[in-house]
């Protein structure tokens, strides 16, 4: 889709487990994917017999082939994986289902993502052994929050975005989430006060700028168009994706170009290229906030703000879905709802389009998904009611 | 934290597929090594097989004077790892190397008293930390303020 939209495919089911604080789920992670599977099948009214493909991101452990196996599936015919470690390929792994349906390929493929920690290690390890050579180990970083920190800082100090955004954009989340019957953190009230008493992670950001880690499985059925009508789902179409290593990005050691944006900026330009449309005409984002700071550049990125603007635009009133012009992870998000890398983000896009968040925008049309800041490949979907 | 006293995180040195063994080898010569593509002269960090601006395979290496400034910086307050939890908060900084061709370098502030946030541009001197227990082994590249380190400051 270089130039133009995806046509004919679509999320037609979403399922889950839920959210358990990590280490204490009653399953493994592949225990956790076979329900997150079974459920979206369900959603989507398809037998799961019927699922052919398997697509995950990152650094999932919990592989296609064997996931078919487990649910008995007929055959598996399509079995991928996003490289690049985190969450930058929450999008992606839509696109490569696409890909699958479109060259013919598969029919149903479920996109998903699972973790467990008692058995799989912490996400933030899994990301951290991926990155963390030694030239990072010998200067006391080893955690993904202190590379964004480093981002974040150069964005506050030279970019001039001011770091009050970064609070607007915690503060959106656990709003989001206190509607939210599933949101591990549904009961914090994130105010001013607790925001500025709470203790320094790496500089600039506190304990509410970061992302839990939870263990859960999230699961998206992807298939065309003409199957979900046959299914009877609810389907919502996946009208572009925009994957993205720009020149001069990547595994670089802290050298890559551009080193406060979230890595975006083509990615932005190639979603709105094929579809027309524009900033201004998303209705709904779902921003992953692994750090908040991140998710700003993420929507700076976008164009939704600018350098100069963002003080003005991301703000707490305004990513609110009740009345806010530019409203973000109205599931609650990674801060507030849940983290396995991202995943639930992806389920959040979908229902916004539906119509069936528990923080629902109304009249949604078009969903902005975007994907892990700052990863070395990243990633972002627009998903709609309509054809492009 | 001083200049002794610094630690890293868990062994560091040269990778497996031996890559970067020039940079370590220049540390323990006591000088900074980065990798310069010997055809067009490119400065090229992370070290990379291939020049990635004129495909020359096997890029050189040069020497870099170790003076820099701050890009960017945090102060880390979180003990994510053992071996910092006494040195906590401490300050890592992204040093631009205006000798490299801008590129950046990662390193600990050594004289961080704990409350002077660095600034971004400000000058910042190397020093090079002798390999011991507290380094794995390896000597480490460690940074202070100003032009110029003297380790007795540090």
């Amino acid at each position: 889709m270089i130039d133009r939209p995806l046509r004919g495919v679509v999320v037609a089911g979403i399922g889950e487990t839920g959210y358990y604080k990590r280490a204490t789920a009653p399953q493994g992670a592949m225990g956790l994917c076979v329900r997150a599977v079974l459920a979206a099948c369900a959603d989507a009214g398809l037998d799961p017999v019927d699922v052919d493909g398997f697509v995950s991101y990152g650094d999932d452990d919990n592989e296609g082939p064997d996931l078919a196996t487990a649910i008995g599936a007929r055959e598996c015919r399509w079995s991928s994986v996003v490289w690049g470690g985190g969450g930058g390929g929450v999008a992606g792994a839509l696109a490569q289902a696409a890909a699958a349906i479109l060259s013919g390929q598969a029919e149903h493929v479920v996109v998903l993502r699972g973790h467990a920690e008692a058995a799989g290690g912490r996400l933030m390890s899994a990301v951290s052994d991926y990155y963390m050579s030694a030239h990072y180990r010998a200067h006391g970083i080893i955690s993904p929050a202190q590379l964004c920190a480093l981002r974040t800082r150069r964005m506050i100090d030279a970019d001039g975005v001011p770091a009050v955004t970064m609070r607007a954009v915690a503060q959106a989340s656990y709003t989001h989430a206190a509607n939210n019957p599933g949101a591990v953190g549904r009961d914090v009230i994130l105010d001013d006060e607790t925001y500025a008493a709470s203790r320094m992670i790496a500089e600039p950001y506190r304990l509410y700028d970061c992302s839990r880690e939870n263990d859960g499985a999230a699961a998206l059925l992807v298939t065309s168009a003409e199957r979900a009508a046959a299914l009877g789902a609810d389907a919502v179409h996946v009208i572009a994706v925009a994957q993205s290593t720009p020149a001069g990005w990547g595994q670089t050691i802290e050298n890559e170009d551009d080193y406060t944006s979230g890595g975006f900026r083509l990615v932005a330009e190639r979603l709105w290229r094929a579809t027309g449309r524009g900033p201004d005409d998303v209705d709904v984002t779902q921003v992953y906030e692994n750090f908040t700071g991140a998710a700003v550049a993420s929507l700076i990125d976008h164009g939704l703000a600018t350098a100069a603007t963002a003080g003005d635009v991301i703000r707490l009133d305004n990513l609110l879905a009740d009345g806010g012009a530019l409203p973000i992870n109205t599931a609650g998000g990674n801060v507030g709802e849940g983290f396995v890398h991202g995943i639930g983000l992806a389920l959040e896009a979908v229902r916004q389009v539906r119509g069936t968040s528990v923080n629902q925008v109304p009249g949604a049309e078009l969903s902005l998904l975007i994907s892990g800041p700052a990863a070395p490949f990243v990633s972002s979907a627009l998903l709609a009611q309509a054809e492009a | 934290m001083d200049l002794h006293s610094a630690p890293v995180i868990g062994d560091i040195g040269p990778r497996p597929d031996g890559l970067d063994v020039p940079f370590w080898a220049g540390l323990a010569e006591g000088r900074l090594l980065l990798q310069r593509c010997g055809a067009c002269a490119t400065w090229i960090w992370g070290p990379q097989w291939v020049c990635p601006r004129c495909r020359t395979l096997e890029p050189g290496w040069d020497e870099v004077p170790l003076r820099g400034t701050v890009y960017s910086w945090t102060r880390t307050w979180q003990p994510f790892v053992p071996s910092f939890k006494e040195h906590l908060p401490y300050v890592t900084l992204l040093i631009e190397l205006p000798d490299a061709g801008g590129r950046r370098i990662l390193g600990l502030l050594i004289d961080d008293d704990g409350t002077t946030d660095p600034v971004i541009g400000e000058d910042v001197a190397g020093v090079i930390q002798p390999a011991s227990d507290v380094t794995s082994g390896v000597p480490v590249l460690r940074w202070t303020r100003g032009r110029t380190a003297t380790e007795g400051d540090a």
